[in-house]
């Protein structure tokens, strides 16, 4: 009887020791990948872009329910402020609303008429989208977005952005952003044959339209909505 | 068999209940891995492209094997444990449920603060495991020390 109470207080001593080990263990591997995703730290907007995209499933740069009927189709600059504008104003009670509802789907496609920054943008964008971030990728850009052409948009820049909209695999994301620069050039020269000249531009796409159907600038959510309604 | 409380179910219970959580277990690992090695990702009963999310995260595999290899492995080292009365079961039991308890921990950190992304498959799994260390810890601290085939004691 006492060797067995003293191969029990042994073992459950071995067992809190596990215990310690264990919680130590946990807490280091937090630690260690909570500090992984440095560089990132200075972007304002995370939390905004994070709330507003919850739970909505992206494909490409593609934002919503795949088998939303209507396609809204935005034609936009990442450097271009009224973009920026649209993104923070015009677009979240659309997202929130008819999006996340599955009645639409919004896709992002370049059109670059700011400056020549504007096409590594947009194709570290699409690159964020090879990963399911390309909507954060678009939304936080627009959040810190600088100056037309002052340079901000640089290779750091485009890093720091990719970090903080959650891309995943940021080796991978170099690799495809070098490539996707023909993919900017195609949907830039889709724009024009629209017959676009500004950005935001839209086109619309659903059961009632015909196919897809240019709607220019559209500067209210209720101008969106109306288009959406027409066109489901 | 004696346990120095009474409160603590009988170690047969406690064995068999960890058996049946163990298998679910099994059963929770296996399909995320298969689903996994078809190039997929486990489908999420309500809908959402959670599962998707947090299969492609370079999170979802450790040293090149998918996570839910090391879940399975684990659940079965909890399943023998299961059927074996003895100290080393016992102890061998509640580490390896603390093991999976503490990386479930771990895992479930990473989706909500890194993907930001839930699998429930990866949640159920988590429970699963969860449920397995604290029936591990009540076994270990009800009967470490005692002797006997246990397994014959169920009930």
């Amino acid at each position: 009887m006492r060797a067995e109470n003293e191969r029990r207080q042994r073992l459950l001593r071995l067992a809190a020791g596990a215990v310690f080990l264990a919680i130590v263990a946990v807490a280091v591997l937090i630690v260690v990948s909570s500090g992984g995703s440095g560089g990132d730290t200075n972007l304002e907007g995370k939390a905004e872009v994070k709330r507003l995209l919850a739970g909505i499933p992206q494909e490409g740069m593609v934002l919503g329910d795949p088998r939303a009927p209507v396609e809204l189709v935005e034609f936009g600059d990442l450097q271009c402020p009224f973009c920026k504008g649209y993104s923070e104003e015009i677009l979240p009670p659309i997202v929130e609303g008819k999006v996340k509802q599955g009645q639409v789907k919004i896709d992002f496609r370049n059109f670059t008429i700011i400056g020549e920054q504007s096409v590594p943008a947009g194709a570290a964008a699409l690159a964020a989208g090879e990963q399911g971030r390309g909507w954060n990728y678009v939304e936080l850009f627009y959040r810190n977005q600088g100056a037309e052409n002052s340079g901000y948009a640089d290779d750091a820049f485009l890093k720091a952005v990719a970090k903080g909209a959650g891309v995943e695999n940021i080796a991978r994301w170099e690799e495809e952003r070098q490539k996707l620069t023909p993919e900017v050039e195609k949907t830039t020269a889709e724009a024009q044959q629209l017959g676009f000249s500004g950005t935001p531009s839209f086109a619309v796409k659903g059961p009632s339209s015909n196919g897809l159907e240019p709607l220019g600038r559209l500067d209210s959510t209720g101008a969106i909505e109306e288009a959406i309604e027409k066109a489901s | 068999m004696r346990s120095p409380n009474k409160q603590f179910p009988s170690e047969g219970t406690l064995q068999r209940l960890i058996a049946f959580v163990a298998a679910l277990g099994v059963g929770v690992a296996t399909y995320i891995a298969i689903a996994d090695s078809g190039g997929g990702a486990p489908v999420c009963i309500a809908g959402g492209s959670g599962c998707q999310t947090v299969a492609d995260s370079s999170y979802s595999h450790l040293l090149g094997v998918n996570v839910a290899v090391f879940g399975i492995v684990g659940y079965l080292l909890l399943l023998a444990s299961a059927f074996l009365a003895s100290d080393a079961a016992r102890f061998g039991g509640f580490v390896v449920a603390l093991g999976g308890f503490g990386f479930s921990v771990y895992l479930t950190y990473i989706e909500v603060f890194k993907i930001d992304a839930i699998c429930q498959w990866c949640v159920a799994s988590a429970v699963l495991m969860t449920i397995l260390f604290l029936l591990n810890a009540t076994r270990l601290i009800g009967y470490a020390g005692a002797e006997g085939d246990l397994a014959a004691d169920a009930g």
